[in-house]
C-alpha cells in the first residue's frame, strides 16, 4: 500500500484533520457531524490496530518525519505502550456513538459539530502523546489534549460547568509549566529533545542538581494531570460535571496521560541510569497508596453516581502510581495492564452511568433505587464494570491488582501489599452501596424501576465494554505477556 | 488418581442455576419451591455420584479457566472438600423443606430463595475449590450472598446487623487475600492439592505473618474469639438462615478454611517445626470456654444457640491445631457432627418461634407438652452438645481427648471436660423446663408444627444418633475424613 511507511503518522494525521474539518463538513447539522466523527474515529482505531500487531510481531518501531533522522528530525516511536493508542481510539469511537443520541438532548444544536471536533482533538493529542518519541512533541499534544479537555468540561454552558472547567483550567495550566520547564531544563542539561537521545545523552558527567529539578517538576507536573492525591482536587468536579462520554474519554483516558508521562520519563532516565530514584519512587509509592485510601473514602460519602466514580478514578490511579513507585517487574507489569484496562472499565462505568442519567434525569443513588430493574442491560454492564473495578476474578481489573501486590512483596515492601488489598476493600464498599440502591432497595421514584433501556446506540457501546472487562480478565494473560518485554527493558539498566 | 470431570463444577453451578430461575420465575411460589428442591435433590445427587469414586480415593478435578500459569478457577473433590461438600449439599435439601414451610408468611420470598441457593453454591464452591484464588472467590461470594439474608427483615436492627456482619467478615476476605498474594510470592503455586506447599525456606518471618494473616482472615467467620461480634447480631436473620447459614455455611466455610491453610497450605510438618499453632489451640481453648461461659447467661433462645455454636466451633480449631492424626479425625468429623446437631436445635428454635411466638428460654416452661416430638429433637441434640456416649457429639469429644493425648498436652482433654459441662448446664435447664415444669393455669395438649417444619427437625435429630453410635453412616462416610487424615499425615 502507498500509505503504509507513513502509516505511523496516519494515527495522528487522519484524526486530527479530521476533527478540525469537522464544523465545516457537517455545516451546523449535529447529525452529520456524528456520522462524520464515527468514520473518522473507526479509520482511526483501524490504524491503530495495524500498528499494535505491528508491534506485538517486530517489536518497536520508529517513524522519521521528512525522512530526517532523529536526533535531527521529529520521530514518532511505537512502542508496547503505544499499543494504548488503540485503546483511545476505541474508546474514543464508542464515546462518539454513544454521543449521538446523548449530545441531541444535553447539548444544544449549534453546539453539537464543535463538540465532536472537540472530543476527537483530544482523542488526536492523546494518541499523538502516547505515539511521539519526541519531548516538546509530548508537550504539544499534552496541550492539545489539555485545552481541549477543558472546553469539553464546560461545553454543557452550565454554570457549575464552567466552573470546574475553570479550576481544570488553572491546575492544568500549572502543571503543563512544570512540565515544559521540565522538558526545557533538559534540553539545557544534553541539547536534544529526542527521547533515546536525551537518555543517552544524560551520562555521569551532566550536574546531578539541575536534573533532579527537572525531573521534579516533571512529576509534579504530571502528578497534576494524574489527579494523585492531593493534587486531584480538580478532577472529581470536572469529571462529573461533563457530559458523560466526555466522563469516560477524561477519566479513562486523560488521567493516564499523567501516568503515561511518567512511564515516558522513567524509560528515559532508568536508561540512563545517572541519578538514584529511590526517593522519588518512595514519594510515589507513598502518594499512590494515600490515594487510593483517600479516593476510596471520600468516593464512600458521595450520593451522586458520576462523582463516586470520578473519586474512585482517583483510587485507580493510585494503584498504577503506586505500581510505577514500587518498580518491581510484577508491579510495572501490573501497573501497565491497569492503564489498559481501567480505561475500559472505568468508560464501562461512565458510559452506563450516562445511559442512565440520559434516561431517568436522575444522578443520586438515591433518586435512582431500583433502576436496576428498569434498565436491566445497563444495570448489568454497571454490575461487571464495578466488580472489575473492585478486582474480583475473573474480570479485569484482578490480574493487575494481583501483579501489582504481588510486586509489593517482590520489592520487600508487604506494607503496600496491605494497603492495597484494603484500599480494594474499601472500593468494594461503595460498590456495594451502588449495587444495592440499584437492585435491592425501595425506589423513591416509582417509574425509575419500569424506565426501559437506553437507545441501541448507547447500549451497544457500554456493552461491548462490559464484555471487554470480562475478556480482558479471563484472557488476561495476552496484555500481560504484551507489556512484559518493555517492562523488561526498561528495567535492565537498573542495577545490571 | 486424578480424573478431570465437570461434576466439582456442576455442583455449585446446580445451585447457581437454581438462584437464576428463582430470580427469574420466583413470583409464584410453585416454581419457587419447585426449583429450590429440585436444584437441591439433584446437587446432593451429583455429589453422591461422586461419592463411590472418592471412597476408592479417586479425585475429580476440573479447571475452569487459568488467567496466567499457576493462577486460575478450577475445582478438585479431595476426601476433606468431599466431607464438607456432602454436609452442605445434604443439609440443603432439609433447610430447604423447613424453609418453604417457615417463610410462608414472609415477604420478599424472591430475594431469600435466590440467595439462599448462591449461598448454598458458593458453599460448595468453598468445599471443592482446588486452589487459595478459588476459595477466596467463593468465600467471598459467601460474604456478599447472606447479606440480603442477614438483613431480610429490613428493620433497624437487622440493617445494624447486617452492617456489623459486612465489616467483620469482608475484612477478613481482605486478609485472605492478602494471604493468597503472599502464599503466591513465597512458593510460586497456590494450589490446595498437596499436603503443605510452604517450606521453611520462606522465612520464619514471611511465614508468620502468613499464617497470622490467613487464620484471621478464615477466622472471622470460623467466630474464633475476639472476632466472634458478628456472629450473635446475625441471629436477627429468619431461622432457616441461622440455621443453614451460621450454623453450617458461613461458619463452616471459615472452620474448613481454616483445615485448608493448617493441613494444605503449611502442612503438618512445617507446622509442627515452627509451633505456629501452639498460640492458635490456646485461643481455641479459651473461646470454648468463654463463648459456653457467656452462653450460659443468655435469655434469648437464640442468642444461646450463637454463642454455642461459637464454641462449637473451635472444637474444631482446636483440633486442627493440635497437629495429631485423632486431632485431624476430631475436627473433620466436627464438621458434620456440630452441623447436625446445631441445626436440628435451630429448627426447634425456628418451629417454636412459628408456632407459640416465644423466642426466650424461660418462656419455655412446658413447652414439652405441647411439642413432645421437636422437644424430643432437642433433647437429643443437647445430648450431642453435652457429648454423652451414642449422640454425636461423643465422637468429636473422644477423639479431640485421644489428639490432645497424642501430643502430649493433656490439658485440652480437661478443657473438653469443663466444656461438656457447661453444654450441660446451658442446654439441660431447657430440656427440664421443657417436660417437667408446666405453665401455671394453662391446661395442655399436643400441638406440633406442620410437617414441612417437624420432618427435617426429626430426621436431623435421627442423623444425630446415627452418626454417635456408628461411625460409618450411609451417606456421611467417616471413612472420608480417615482418608483426609491419611493424606495430610502422610500415612
Amino acid at each position: 500500500m502507498l500509505l503504509w511507511p507513513h502509516w505511523l503518522a496516519l494515527v495522528v494525521v487522519v484524526p486530527l484533520a479530521g476533527s478540525v474539518v469537522t464544523p465545516a463538513v457537517a455545516r451546523g447539522s449535529g447529525r452529520v457531524a456524528g456520522r462524520w466523527a464515527i468514520g473518522v474515529m473507526t479509520v482511526t482505531f483501524a490504524i491503530a490496530i495495524t500498528l499494535v500487531l505491528r508491534v506485538a510481531q517486530t517489536g518497536p518501531f520508529s517513524y522519521w518525519f521528512g525522512g530526517w533522522e532523529p536526533p535531527y528530525g521529529i520521530e514518532f516511536r511505537f512502542d508496547e505502550f503505544s499499543a494504548f493508542s488503540a485503546v483511545i481510539a476505541f474508546i474514543g469511537l464508542l464515546a462518539v456513538i454513544f454521543s449521538q443520541r446523548y449530545a441531541e438532548q444535553a447539548l444544544s444544536p449549534k453546539r453539537i459539530p464543535y463538540y465532536y471536533c472537540l472530543l476527537m482533538l483530544n482523542l488526536t493529542g492523546m494518541i499523538g502523546f502516547t505515539v511521539t518519541g519526541d519531548l516538546f512533541n509530548t508537550y504539544v499534544f499534552m496541550e492539545i489534549l489539555s485545552l481541549s479537555g477543558y472546553a469539553l468540561v464546560a461545553v454543557s454552558g452550565e454554570k457549575t460547568a464552567e466552573m470546574a472547567a475553570f479550576k481544570y483550567l488553572v491546575l492544568g495550566a500549572v502543571s503543563s509549566l512544570f512540565v515544559l520547564l521540565s522538558i526545557g531544563m533538559l534540553y539545557a542539561l544534553t541539547g536534544s529533545l529526542n527521547m533515546a537521545d536525551v537518555s543517552a545523552r544524560l551520562t555521569a558527567g551532566v550536574p546531578k542538581l539541575p536534573l533532579i529539578v527537572a525531573l521534579a517538576a516533571m512529576t509534579l507536573g504530571y502528578m497534576v494531570k494524574a489527579a494523585v492525591f492531593p493534587l486531584h482536587i480538580w478532577l472529581p468536579d470536572a469529571h462529573a460535571i461533563a457530559p458523560s462520554p466526555v466522563s469516560a474519554v477524561l477519566s479513562g483516558l486523560v488521567v493516564k496521560m499523567g501516568v503515561f508521562g511518567m512511564l515516558r520519563m522513567y524509560q528515559i532516565v532508568y536508561r540512563a541510569d545517572v541519578v538514584d530514584l529511590s526517593v522519588l519512587n518512595t514519594v510515589l509509592v507513598w502518594l499512590g497508596a494515600i490515594s487510593i485510601v483517600m479516593g476510596a473514602f471520600f468516593a464512600i460519602f458521595q450520593d451522586d453516581i458520576k462523582m463516586m466514580l470520578a473519586y474512585s478514578t482517583i483510587s485507580n490511579v493510585g494503584y498504577i502510581v503506586m505500581g510505577l513507585g514500587l518498580a518491581s517487574q510484577y508491579s510495572l507489569i501490573g501497573a501497565s495492564v491497569h492503564v489498559f484496562n481501567h480505561a475500559l472499565i472505568k468508560s464501562t462505568l461512565f458510559l452506563a452511568a450516562g445511559a442512565i442519567i440520559h434516561r431517568t434525569g436522575y444522578r443520586t443513588l438515591t433518586d435512582l433505587r431500583g433502576v436496576g430493574h428498569g434498565m436491566p442491560l445497563t444495570g448489568g454492564a454497571m454490575a461487571i464494570g464495578a466488580i472489575s473495578i473492585v478486582g474480583i476474578p475473573p474480570t479485569a481489573g484482578f490480574l493487575c491488582k494481583w501483579y501489582i501486590a504481588l510486586g509489593a512483596f517482590q520489592a520487600g515492601r508487604p506494607f503496600f501489599g496491605f494497603a492495597l488489598v484494603f484500599g480494594a476493600l474499601f472500593i468494594f464498599i461503595y460498590y456495594i452501596r451502588m449495587v444495592n440502591a440499584f437492585y435491592f432497595q425501595e425506589p423513591v421514584h416509582p417509574e425509575v424501576a419500569r424506565i426501559g433501556e437506553a437507545p441501541v446506540s448507547m447500549l451497544a457501546p457500554m456493552l461491548i465494554l462490559a464484555a471487554l472487562c470480562l475478556v480482558m480478565g479471563i484472557l488476561g494473560r495476552i496484555p500481560l505477556s504484551f507489556i512484559e518485554p518493555a517492562v523488561t527493558r526498561m528495567l535492565a539498566t537498573i542495577g545490571g | 488418581m486424578e480424573v478431570t470431570d465437570i461434576r466439582p463444577m456442576l455442583a455449585p453451578m446446580i445451585s447457581f442455576a437454581c438462584a437464576g430461575l428463582v430470580f427469574l420465575m420466583g413470583k409464584k411460589p410453585f416454581w419457587r419451591n419447585f426449583w429450590s428442591l429440585s436444584a437441591a435433590s439433584l446437587k446432593l445427587l451429583v455429589v453422591f455420584t461422586m461419592l463411590p469414586g472418592a471412597l476408592k480415593g479417586t479425585v475429580y478435578v476440573f479447571r475452569l479457566v487459568e488467567f496466567t500459569p499457576g493462577i486460575g478457577l478450577a475445582f478438585r473433590t479431595d476426601a476433606l472438600g468431599m466431607f464438607f461438600g456432602i454436609v452442605s449439599s445434604m443439609l440443603w435439601v432439609f433447610t430447604t423443606i423447613y424453609a418453604i414451610g417457615y417463610m410462608e408468611p414472609e415477604h420478599a420470598q424472591v430475594r431469600f430463595f435466590g440467595f439462599f441457593a448462591l449461598c448454598v453454591s458458593a458453599t460448595v464452591g468453598i468445599a471443592f475449590a482446588e486452589n487459595l484464588l478459588t476459595l477466596f472467590l467463593f468465600y467471598e461470594t459467601l460474604t456478599i450472598c447472606t447479606y440480603p439474608l442477614v438483613i431480610h427483615e429490613e428493620t433497624p436492627e437487622a440493617m445494624k446487623a447486617g452492617r456489623k456482619y459486612l465489616i467483620y467478615t469482608l475484612t477478613g476476605g481482605a486478609f485472605v487475600l492478602l494471604g493468597t498474594v503472599l502464599t503466591y510470592q513465597l512458593c510460586g503455586t497456590i494450589t490446595l492439592s498437596k499436603p503443605g506447599i510452604l517450606s521453611l525456606s520462606a522465612g520464619p518471618a514471611a511465614l508468620t505473618w502468613l499464617f497470622v494473616s490467613l487464620i484471621a482472615g478464615f477466622g472471622v467467620k470460623a467466630a474464633i474469639m475476639p472476632l466472634h461480634g458478628w456472629l450473635p447480631s446475625a441471629m436477627v436473620a429468619p431461622t432457616p438462615v441461622s440455621a443453614l447459614l451460621h450454623a453450617v455455611a458461613v461458619v463452616k466455610a471459615g472452620a474448613f478454611g481454616i483445615l485448608r491453610v493448617v493441613y494444605n497450605v503449611f502442612g503438618v510438618e512445617l507446622l509442627r517445626q515452627m509451633h505456629l499453632t501452639t498460640w492458635l489451640a490456646y485461643l481455641a481453648a479459651f473461646t470454648i470456654i468463654a463463648a459456653s461461659f457467656i452462653a450460659l447467661f443468655q435469655d434469648n433462645f437464640k442468642r444461646r444457640l450463637a454463642y454455642s455454636t461459637v464454641s462449637q466451633l473451635s472444637y474444631i480449631i482446636l483440633g486442627a491445631s493440635l497437629l495429631t492424626p485423632w486431632g485431624a479425625t476430631a475436627a473433620i468429623v466436627h464438621i458434620a457432627n456440630q452441623a447436625f446437631s446445631k441445626i436440628t436445635m435451630f429448627f426447634v428454635a425456628g418451629a417454636i418461634q412459628r408456632k407459640t411466638g416465644k423466642t426466650c428460654v424461660h418462656e419455655l416452661a412446658g413447652i414439652g407438652y405441647q411439642m413432645p416430638y421437636t422437644m424430643g429433637a432437642f433433647t437429643v441434640a443437647a445430648l450431642s452438645f453435652v457429648g454423652v456416649p451414642l449422640f454425636a457429639g461423643f465422637v468429636s469429644k473422644w477423639y479431640l481427648s485421644l489428639g490432645a493425648l497424642q501430643s502430649g498436652q493433656w490439658w485440652f482433654a480437661l478443657v473438653m471436660i469443663v466444656s461438656s459441662l457447661l453444654n450441660a448446664g446451658y442446654w439441660f435447664p431447657i430440656v427440664y423446663l421443657a417436660f417437667f415444669k408446666s405453665p401455671p393455669g394453662a391446661r395442655l395438649r399436643i400441638d406440633e408444627a406442620p410437617w414441612t417444619l417437624l420432618a427435617p427437625t426429626l430426621i436431623c435429630a435421627a442423623y444425630v444418633i446415627m452418626l454417635g453410635t456408628t461411625v460409618d453412616v450411609p451417606a456421611m462416610p467417616f471413612s472420608l475424613a480417615r482418608a483426609a487424615v491419611q493424606f495430610v499425615f502422610g500415612m
